[in-house]
């Protein structure tokens, strides 16, 4: 009896988490799981449609192919650029620098102001054709352009507003460069290895634990970028598609077209194609990534 | 035994936090006013206002800031004579407005009063306009309107709107621009070839970042008038297409030429500048002299700038003139699940045919429906105000008299045509290919809408 007193209390404990967790987590993934096999226009009562939600978005919808293109593009270069970006001013940073509390904390500002409307609307007025971006190249003396309003170049000034947003990901990296322990490096001076060959020989090796967990959280991010292309692209994804990033996609259906069946199907293929990617990431992790703690 | 136990105490949890989630705004509301049935709540809601008993409404729409101040200005009025009535305002741009009424809806908890377009009719199909009919002679007074004004928004018999304003499609044009290229503003009597020649004239005496004419082939309304002025429509009661890709291809054939002559805005800066709201648009900023815009947006335009702005009709073609007789602009509606219908149709009366509340409101949404209110505003009329008045007189003098079919699903229509137009515009795609792929999902889009 005693024992079923204490559990009580411990889910009365837990209760305010899993209200949450049931009523705007849980639920709102059930809902969308059986909406996915319905058309729903948000306003009259879904109707089921078995798969041929799933079946129109492989054969049937031209802009879902540019769609995809657009977020693999965005993926594969915001996410590599971040991270070679953090993990380069972390190793600057780690040299042991006064005032390394200071820099830490500038560096770490534009990642929480990044995900904010405010900066997307700032970029968008840096990129303008009378944006500081065109004063600064005119310095320089080259033409510039209409960067967000191109579709040859809008999806670009969208991964650099991304790989800007470095802050979160170069705090895990100093952290991973802390552990590394000192002694290594001063054996590996006493040999006669160089900074560079101690940065390959040592750091990277040791450091693969933390870069694999710092690739795997941004490309999840990356995945579902929503905010940065809606303010750009004003809710549009233009021009020509060329901003339309998966989940801006997902909302237009949803909520400009009124085909929330179609937008939750095409939810449950975003989590399938990311739990993809990530396996790949885990899978492939067993030949690269080192832990020094023996298991491998 | 102990794990039995514990399941079952989480088994209990589970079911306690499950039916937590149920929605207790239902219960809570159908005991304190009424159940669903409006018929019967309005016994029920009336009395509840008239004794003074809070009553609390949102009311949505979408405009420029002058519209934003005059409405705000008129639910102020409304709550000073109406005691114990707060009315909530939800205003923004049109970008969005949409969506977010969406949402609402579908959440159940969309605004008492909203401002409804041309797409009305979508949301009666989909019951989520209350009917307006119960409360028409005796709360809603329309004796003094077009019957064609009630007609627009009265589906099977039963009224769901009240017609805030007439309004027009129009040509908005900005006069300094004419001046200064010295090409004299068109008449009403004008071509497409007209069109084309004083957009070329002009562009070439402008100079570099100065452009006659906006972009329009992205424009609905635009492409409607064009078909029109050839015989043709873009869509019909009978639910299906009256044009041929050759139209479509004509038309954005039209366009492309222009742009080869420098004559219309190019792609990027059309996207980065949309000519959609008075803060982006280069008409407002002495830039562009053409654009295509609602021709009740000319007094809240004409604020934020010097120079003349006017009112244009659409070129004519071998048909004649293309233009649509004068619509509603806009309706106000109100929710189906409204909690006080008594006092939604009150307010609704008070925006049409209260004399104070149509001089603040003034022409913000066009012309107002109600006669009365029509001769007290034009006695006050200032030159902006007389312009638009001339204007859609005009039209309606003009315009053949053509049963207006708004195209159902116009949302995805205008995404459709903005993707052509881009892709032709950044040469992306030949006129060709582009309209092949347009006359593709055009014709989804109507599938589709037969479909809902």
């Amino acid at each position: 009896m005693q024992k079923y007193k204490t559990y009580l209390a411990g889910y009365l404990f837990l209760l305010p988490w899993l209200i949450g967790f049931l009523c705007l987590t849980l639920s709102p993934i059930g809902a969308s799981f059986y909406l996915s096999f319905t058309n729903y226009d948000l306003l009259t009562t879904p109707k089921w449609v078995g798969l041929d939600n799933f079946r129109s978005m492989f054969t049937d919808d031209y802009r879902m192919i540019d769609s995809i293109k657009v977020t693999l593009q965005y993926v594969f270069l915001s996410v590599p650029f971040r991270l070679a970006f953090a993990l380069g001013l972390a190793v600057l940073l780690n040299q042991g620098m006064k005032f390394l509390g200071f820099y830490r904390t500038i560096y770490y500002i534009p990642s929480l102001l990044g995900g904010s409307v405010a900066i997307s609307v700032l970029w968008k007025q840096v990129f303008d054709q009378n944006g500081i971006f065109n004063d600064g190249l005119a310095l320089l003396g080259i033409q510039g352009h209409n960067w967000i309003a191109d579709p040859r170049f809008a999806i670009y000034s969208l991964i650099g507003l991304s790989v800007w947003q470095f802050g979160s990901v170069m705090i895990i990296f100093l952290a991973g460069l802390k552990q590394v322990p000192g002694e290594l490096y001063e054996a590996a001076t006493v040999d006669g290895a160089g900074a560079v060959r101690r940065f390959w020989r040592i750091t990277m090796p040791l450091l693969t634990p933390v870069i694999f967990f710092n690739l795997t959280i941004t490309l999840i991010q990356s995945f579902q970028t929503f905010t940065k292309a809606f303010i750009i692209s004003k809710g549009t994804g233009g021009p020509i598609n060329s901003t339309l990033l998966y989940s801006l996609y997902l909302y237009i259906k949803g909520f400009t077209f009124m085909e929330m069946g179609y937008a939750s199907a095409m939810a449950w293929l975003l989590l399938v194609i990311i739990a993809i990617f990530t396996g790949l990431l885990f899978f492939s992790s067993r030949y690269w990534v080192y832990y020094s703690d023996g298991r491998d | 035994m102990i794990k039995t136990k514990s399941a079952a105490v989480s088994m209990l949890t589970l079911a306690i936090l499950l039916s937590a989630c149920g929605n207790n705004n239902n219960n809570s509301n159908a005991g304190a006013s009424s159940p669903a049935a409006p018929a019967s709540s309005q016994a029920a809601a009336s009395p509840s206002a008239a004794s003074g008993e809070k009553v609390e409404l949102r009311m949505a729409w979408w405009g420029s800031d002058e519209r934003h101040e005059k409405t705000q200005k008129a639910i102020e009025l409304f709550e000073s004579k109406n005691p114990g009535v707060t009315i909530t305002p939800e205003y923004s741009g049109f970008d969005g407005y949409m969506d977010k009424l969406n949402t609402q809806i579908a959440a159940g908890n969309a605004p008492d009063l909203i401002q409804m377009g041309g797409n009305i009719k979508e949301y009666v199909d989909k019951n989520a306009l209350l009917d307006l009919t119960p409360y028409v002679g005796s709360t809603i007074k329309l004796d003094d309107f077009n019957q064609g004004l009630v007609q627009s928004a009265t589906f099977d018999g039963k009224l769901y709107g009240v017609t805030l304003g007439v309004n027009s499609t129009s040509l908005m044009y900005n006069k300094a621009l004419f001046d200064k290229a010295g090409v004299p503003v068109p008449g009403k009597d004008w071509t497409y070839d007209d069109l084309k020649n004083v957009a070329i004239q002009m562009s070439e005496k402008l100079g570099k970042g100065n452009y006659a004419l906006y972009d329009l082939s992205s424009d609905s309304g635009a492409f409607a008038s064009y078909l029109g002025a050839y015989g043709k429509k873009l869509y019909d009661t009978d639910g299906e297409r009256h044009f041929e890709k050759e139209d479509a291809v004509n038309w954005f054939k039209y366009w492309a030429d222009l742009r080869a002559a420098g004559a219309v805005v190019p792609a990027d800066v059309q996207v980065a500048n949309p000519p959609t709201a008075a803060d982006t648009t280069l008409v407002v900023k002495g830039q562009v002299a053409i654009q295509a815009g609602s021709a009740s947006q000319l007094a809240g335009w004409q604020q934020l700038t010097q120079d003349t702005l006017g009112l244009l009709m659409f070129p004519s073609g071998p048909a004649g003139s293309g233009m649509v007789p004068p619509l509603s602009g806009q309706y106000i509606t109100a929710y189906a699940d409204t909690k006080h219908p008594e006092v939604v149709a009150k307010f609704i009366d008070f925006m049409v045919n209260d004399p104070e509340a149509g001089v603040i409101l003034g022409n913000s949404r066009g012309v107002p429906p109600a006669g009365k209110i029509r001769d007290a505003l034009a006695a006050q009329a200032t030159p902006v105000d007389q312009a638009m008045y001339d204007y859609i007189s005009l039209v309606a003098d003009t315009a053949p008299p053509v049963n207006y079919v708004q195209f159902p699903v116009d949302n995805e229509l205008l995404a459709l045509m903005k993707l052509t137009t881009e892709k032709i515009g950044f040469n992306a795609k030949s006129v060709d290919a582009a309209v092949d792929e347009f006359m593709t999902e055009v014709d989804k889009l109507i599938a589709k809408s037969k479909a809902q």
